[in-house]
């Protein structure tokens, strides 16, 4: 079990208040494969400093999770599928 | 014979550790943006003034930052 840090970028054209539980749905994957959601922090609408996708804005959010890394891994994978996500890093913090 | 005169250089002084930041996270902009010039560029250690170690923590920073469009690759600024 790993402390993952997952930053995703989704698309502008969501609406806010859909963001929280569509976000939750895709988290689901982690608390079936037996690992912890810790934090979910939405940053909201953002401008880009550089255009993705012909887009300008994003909304940003950072989830801080306990999981194994195939299923951080799994999350990453069914995340980058779909089209609403523009992008996302997923990062280890206490590794160096 | 006369010495050429010895210029010691300036120490300067180390912005990470008046700021007091252990760790650089790439998601604190407003931190990382002071080291890289206008034009978007990481600025070198000669100066920011800062250790080896955290030089290239910085770096990995403004590079994951950049990834993730918090910060520009390069600002068109001129």
């Amino acid at each position: 079990m790993r402390h993952y840090e997952l930053m995703v970028i989704l698309d502008p054209d969501l609406e806010e208040r859909t963001v929280a539980p569509s976000l939750d749905k895709f988290l689901n994957v982690v608390r079936k494969g037996g690992g912890a959601v810790e934090n979910v922090d939405i940053w909201g609408r953002r401008r880009l400093a550089y255009e993705i996708n012909k887009k300008a804005e994003g909304i940003y959010a950072v989830v801080d999770m306990m999981a194994e890394p195939d299923v951080a891994k799994e999350l990453d994978r069914q995340l980058n599928l779909n089209e609403a996500v523009l992008r996302t890093k997923l990062m280890r913090p206490g590794a160096r | 014979m006369a010495k050429p005169p010895i210029r010691k250089p300036k120490k300067k002084q180390n912005p990470l550790k008046t700021a007091k930041v252990e760790h650089v996270d790439y998601k604190d902009t407003a931190l990382l943006r002071k080291f890289i010039s206008d034009r978007g560029k990481i600025r070198a250690r000669r100066v920011t003034g800062v250790s080896v170690q955290q030089q290239r923590e910085i770096a990995r920073a403004v590079k994951n930052a950049r990834e993730m469009a918090l910060l520009p690759y390069s600002s068109s600024a001129r």
